[in-house]
């Protein structure tokens, strides 16, 4: 690995992130965003749809390379990383939970959620006891030898939960992974993931634009139109600008 | 006009797709006149040589179905959808724009056989054409244009049928009626001997056993391919093949009975005795036949491809490296492989033993 420059992040935080920069097509997605993440700490990433909260987690979770600025994870660069390298990290170190449960259809459930460990060449009998061990603490374990089709949208949400957790990783990336769901179903999957995440001391970027859903985190940072939401707001020309109060004027 | 709007925006591969159509509908329809000119000319012996002729056809309208099937323009989209172009009339769509294609090429087999025959200006190619496709005598109009209709008419008929709105078959289903229409091609085979029509009766029999067999053969290759304590690559591309196996089963058995029937032409040919049915298109039209049931399969496998997208890009987010995802698909087609071709060759051998004995 390269040796870590002098400009390189204090060695508490896991994620570090400076003046990141993308935009799909043309239009900006992240402006000038720098973010830090500790050790162990769960942090919400809030903002209305549209705010860049999947973006940002694309480009520190290695799947999107920042058109300018730095990616680093546990003082290593990620945005000097080749696409090789970025596959290995996610598959080893970090996990994601989509607002969509994204399994395979055709694998069984367990299989689903041993795959990180399969892919990383772990035996079959290992990766079964793993994976079936975390179906089971997040009581969905009955239904390990079904195929996602079988299961309803919270259950499948769970898998996508058990197979983030299965290679225990460092970062876990959550993208509005409650979105789908009903309040008491969402109650359940949050406190599943944080009490994995504190007694596996895995840290964890959440982002949702859900109030109920940012309150369990220790912390949290505000985006807003694809800037942290400090310099959005000193950036905007009105500065109380909400969701509501961007539609577009109808009577034009 | 709603179709060909769709079918005109579409990308190249898809452009590409219906002009296979299109060419396969053309060489079919070519046949066909020369089938109808001969019988014109020659009434004895002909009806034979029309239902050879129905084989191109047939694999022209398997074609025109899967091609339908894997066009973007006959997906369900939520755009579509929320302006009243539901499932059903999108069936309608499919339809018309398979009637089009195979329309185009039949037009086109009309334009060329006329031309080759010097009923339009002139004699190309000094004449040659005139002699192989009777020109001394007229085409009867009513006739051509039946037989040129026919197969626009059946394929979008048959791709209406296949596209409807239908829960899907388990794969095994198909696997012990497969078997026995199989064996009964055989038995026909081996039964009435070499005369025409036997050797016909038999070889579509086989075909359509070893077409109907295929879902199951497909399923039973995956279920093999990821037995036994399997790690990532072996479980994608075993539980893959199981899942594909209704989609890609069918063209795959009609491309191994295609290979067959090749194959025991290939041994007859070293015994002597070589049935030429179709006269001097024989083999243009075995290789017509080759390629669309080639092209068939090739369809069904990108358009399987196609509904796995959503697991690919869940593959990926998990960091699967791409080559486990290629490697799969490599491990798929040598499975395949490992059994079609014996198969093939199993049935290539039986049907050359039925014939020669």
């Amino acid at each position: 690995m390269v040796a870590p420059p002098d400009n390189a992040p204090p060695d508490n935080d896991v994620l570090w992130a400076r003046s990141l920069h993308y935009s799909h097509d043309g239009s900006p997605a992240l402006v000038e965003v720098s973010v830090a993440v500790r050790q162990g700490e769960i942090l919400a990433l809030t903002g209305p749809r549209g705010s860049g909260k999947t973006t940002l987690l694309r480009c520190l979770s290695g799947q999107l390379r920042p058109q300018q600025g730095e990616v680093w994870f546990n003082s290593v660069p990620v945005h000097t990383m080749g696409a090789v390298v970025r596959e290995r990290l996610r598959r080893d170190r970090f996990g994601w939970i989509g607002h969509e449960p994204q399994l395979l259809p055709e694998l069984k459930v367990w299989e689903n959620a041993a795959l990180p460990l399969l892919l990383a060449g772990a035996s079959h009998r290992s990766a079964r006891s793993a994976a079936c061990e975390w179906l089971d603490r997040l009581d969905i374990g009955g239904f390990a030898r079904k195929r996602p089709g079988a299961l309803s949208r919270a259950e499948c949400q769970r898998v996508a939960l058990a197979r983030a957790l299965v290679n225990e990783p460092a970062v876990i990336f959550a993208d509005e992974p409650t979105a789908p769901l009903h309040r008491t179903e969402r109650a359940l999957l949050l406190r599943a993931l944080t009490t994995a995440a504190r007694s596996h001391d895995v840290t964890v970027l959440l982002a949702t634009h859900d109030e109920a859903t940012a309150a369990v985190a220790d912390r949290r940072i505000d985006l807003l139109d694809g800037r942290l939401a400090g310099a959005a707001i000193a950036a905007s020309p009105v500065a109380d600008t909400t969701e509501d109060q961007t539609a577009c004027s109808l009577s034009a | 006009m709603l179709a060909l709007r769709l079918a005109r925006g579409s990308r190249p591969l898809v452009q590409l797709r219906r002009l296979l159509v299109a060419a396969a509908s053309a060489g079919t329809g070519f046949l066909l006149l020369y089938v109808l000119a001969g019988a014109v000319a020659q009434p004895a012996g002909s009806f034979p040589r029309l239902l050879w002729a129905l084989i191109p056809l047939a694999v022209t309208v398997h074609l025109a179905i899967v091609v339908a099937r894997a066009d973007p323009a006959t997906q369900p989209r939520e755009g579509l959808d929320a302006a009243g172009l539901g499932p059903l009339r999108l069936t309608l769509v499919a339809a018309i724009s398979t009637a089009v294609a195979c329309a185009l090429g039949a037009a086109l087999a009309l334009a060329v056989f006329l031309h080759l025959r010097g009923d339009v200006a002139g004699l190309p190619f000094d004449g040659t054409g005139a002699e192989l496709l009777h020109a001394d005598q007229p085409l009867p109009v009513a006739g051509a244009l039946t037989l040129l209709g026919l197969i626009p008419v059946t394929a979008s008929a048959a791709t209406a049928l296949a596209l409807r709105p239908h829960p899907p078959l388990a794969p095994q289903t198909g696997l012990p009626w497969g078997i026995a229409l199989t064996a009964c091609g055989l038995a026909v085979l081996a039964y009435a001997g070499r005369t025409g029509g036997g050797v016909l009766a038999g070889w579509s029999l086989t075909a359509v056993g070893l077409a109907l067999a295929g879902p199951g053969l497909a399923y039973a290759c995956g279920s093999l391919v990821q037995a036994v304590r399997p790690g990532a690559l072996r479980l994608l591309a075993g539980r893959v093949l199981q899942q594909e196996a209704p989609r890609i089963g069918p063209p795959l058995g009609v491309l191994c009975s295609v290979a067959a029937g090749a194959l025991t032409a290939l041994a007859l040919r070293d015994r002597g005795g070589l049935p030429v049915p179709l006269g001097p298109l024989t083999w243009p039209t075995a290789l017509l036949v080759t390629l669309c049931a080639a092209a068939t399969l090739l369809t069904s496998v990108v358009e399987a491809r196609r509904g796995r997208e959503s697991g690919r890009t869940a593959l990926l987010d998990l960091g699967a490296p791409s080559n486990v995802l290629r490697s799969a698909a490599s491990l798929r087609a040598t499975a395949l492989l490992a059994v079609c071709l014996p198969l093939s060759w199993g049935v290539a051998q039986l049907t050359s033993l039925a014939l020669t004995r």
